[in-house]
């Protein structure tokens, strides 16, 4: 559109682009910048880091041992030292030690197996289900059809924050909220629930784009509707189903409120909201970690996402907009 | 038993495959609702006691509480400032990249990366650049006579203001998707037939881009209304001192002595007016 070349409206053009890309990416340079450095040099001004190290990255990865653990033969002389008490005030002392270590520590990759874990089942499970009900709401006729599809839909409308409470007390009820497994197992259930909405709404409108033809002729030659679904939908639409996989990873990845809810008391199933959320309001000083564990934590996400966008068209664009 | 018609058959295989997921929508999402209105009438145990029934107890205690209608303001002028913010950023990010312009690829991926980074990622890098005194961004608002000393993210006084930007700058890019694809439509001869007629680009966006967009903005609105009026997750992360109705339901219901039958009462009463606004809504905006 830009036909008349006013040079002032060029210039106004391009100073807009230049304020939207440094409005949009100045927190995520600082974030890049600042995993790249020493914990002690996390307020060091200017952009590039001076002293720039992967340090960071390879403790948080498990590689290298960080400074605490390196420093473990303290335990050797402090046995040492408390040699002469008697055993159970050795044994006092070292369950503080252990305890203080405890607290130290930055379980990053224990975070990320469990976020890994259960966005990825819920997900897979939450697919399924949705492919055959999308199927079902795409192509049979069936009482009830449409009351069901307005129905799934509504459930936008029904926010975490009014589900709190009565989920609380629902999976405390049952019985479900006394062990570590069994929370996890909650919010297992509770994100299934959580992106089948998105999931349904967005494959349907995919599978209405498949010709019926192709289907018609394939059950003229005796195959099944359960056959139609596994040999014809299913890969026909394909870049659709992974991308509607990784809309739901993406929602059990972010979660925090129900992580919070339910696995708060059990350390050893904090997913990465959770996990990293508590490490950050407990400890001081560990910007440069911190910032390295945000990098980490959303480059899978941000690399899915990016291979997917081609597809995010049409329909799937109006679909994928549950939060 | 008759021998079922291959239509009958049909309907059954479709019921089938929607079963599953109508029972979990059922069990997980519409039974809590009405649970949590059931909830709301009494005092919630968190021991094996047994609830006790208090009628109408825990309403009466939430509307002479000032601190509810406080929280109340804050989320209803939370709501405006992120709708309104969202659609206005949206909207003039999705008219510049309307154009053709070298580079526009690279700058249509970087716009989505606020909305696709995980949360707890980016909030992180926000505390970091807010950070008082050290913080790189209020290091360059000093430049400009700020007190680099302002705890813009911890004070009750302005950290609704920093979370409503934060919201802003997460949100926008879900607005400039779905108004590009709609501006993308807009057939151009419309705009050649007004610049035959001497339309000046200011009119052309008047009378021809506005009201082409119209229903896309108002369900826009309608949409980022409803998820930001229940917002927990990015308010509670960026900061405790926000206050919204989210956040005060959440720690009524899950710190300290939990009181989660107020809760209860709360959430039901933000469920009411969300199901009245969005009526209204839809009846006079959307015109449905």
């Amino acid at each position: 559109m830009v036909k008349r070349k006013n040079p002032l409206k060029i210039f106004g053009f391009w100073l807009s682009i230049i304020i939207l890309v440094i409005f949009i990416t100045y927190p995520f340079v600082w974030m890049v910048s600042v995993s790249f450095r020493h914990d002690t040099d996390a307020f060091e001004p200017g952009i590039i880091p001076k002293r720039p190290t992967l340090d960071t990255y390879a403790i948080l990865l498990g590689f290298k041992k960080s400074l605490r653990e390196e420093l473990s033969n303290e335990q050797q002389q402090l046995l040492e030292i408390i040699k002469t008490l008697p055993k159970e005030q050795q044994e006092a002392v070292l369950a503080q030690i252990e305890a203080q270590r405890k607290k130290e520590s930055f379980p990053f990759l224990r975070f990320f197996r469990n976020s890994l874990v259960l966005a990825g089942l819920s997900a897979l499970v939450s697919l399924i289900l949705s492919v055959f009900g999308a199927y079902a709401f795409s192509r049979i006729d069936f009482k009830g059809r449409g009351t069901i599809q307005r129905g799934v839909l509504i459930v936008y409308l029904f926010g975490g924050t009014i589900l709190a409470v009565p989920l609380y007390q629902i999976f405390v009820k049952i019985g479900l909220t006394s062990s570590g497994l069994s929370s996890a197992f909650a919010l297992f259930v509770i994100y299934i629930v959580q992106t089948i909405p998105v999931s349904l709404y967005m494959l349907g409108n995919y599978f209405r784009t498949i010709p019926r033809s192709i289907e018609e002729a394939a059950i003229i030659d005796g195959s099944t509707r359960m056959g139609v679904i596994t040999k014809i939908i299913i890969p026909l639409s394909l870049p659709a189903i992974i991308t509607v996989y990784i809309y739901a990873f993406m929602i059990a990845w972010n979660e925090f409120l129900f992580a919070s809810i339910f696995v708060r008391p059990f350390p050893e199933f904090y997913t990465l909201p959770l996990g990293l959320n508590e490490i950050f309001n407990s400890e001081h000083a560990i910007w440069a970690k911190m910032m390295a564990a945000s990098v980490v934590t959303a480059v899978p996400v941000v690399v899915m996402f990016m291979m997917m966008e081609k597809y995010l068209t049409g329909g799937l664009t109006a679909g994928g907009v549950k939060e | 038993m008759a021998v079922l018609s291959l239509r009958e058959k049909d309907a059954r295989f479709g019921w089938k495959l929607v079963l599953p997921t109508v029972i979990l929508i059922s069990l997980l999402i519409l039974y809590p609702v009405f649970y949590n209105i059931y909830l709301s009438f009494f005092e919630v145990s968190i021991s094996d006691t047994p609830n006790k029934f208090v009628g109408l107890q825990n309403y009466k205690e939430i509307l002479f509480d000032s601190s509810f209608w406080k929280s109340f303001g804050i989320t209803i002028l939370f709501t405006l400032t992120t709708v309104i913010g969202s659609i206005l950023v949206g909207l003039g990010v999705a008219l510049l990249m309307n154009r053709e312009f070298p580079g526009r690829n690279i700058v249509r991926a970087l716009i989505l990366l606020p909305y696709v980074t995980p949360l707890i990622a980016i909030v992180f890098a926000w505390k970091y650049i807010f950070l008082p005194i050290d913080g790189p961004l209020m290091q360059f608002l000093a430049n400009f006579g700020m007190n680099p000393g302002n705890d813009f993210v911890n004070n009750p006084n302005n950290a609704f203001w920093v979370v409503s930007i934060f919201n802003i700058w997460r949100n926008f890019p879900f607005v400039y998707l779905m108004l590009l694809s709609r501006l993308q439509s807009i057939p151009s001869d419309y705009y050649e037939a007004a610049e035959i007629d001497g339309a000046s680009d200011w009119q052309k966006f008047l009378y021809i881009t506005l009201p082409e967009l119209y229903f896309v903005i108002a369900s826009v609105a309608l949409l980022r209304g409803i998820w930001n009026f229940y917002k927990f997750d990015e308010v509670y992360l960026m900061s405790k001192f926000a206050n919204t109705l989210p956040i005060y339901i959440y720690e009524k219901a899950f710190s300290g002595i939990p009181e989660q039958g107020i809760a209860a009462a709360i959430a039901t009463i933000l469920f009411i007016i969300m199901i009245s606004l969005i009526g209204l809504y839809v009846k006079k905006v959307l015109k449905w």
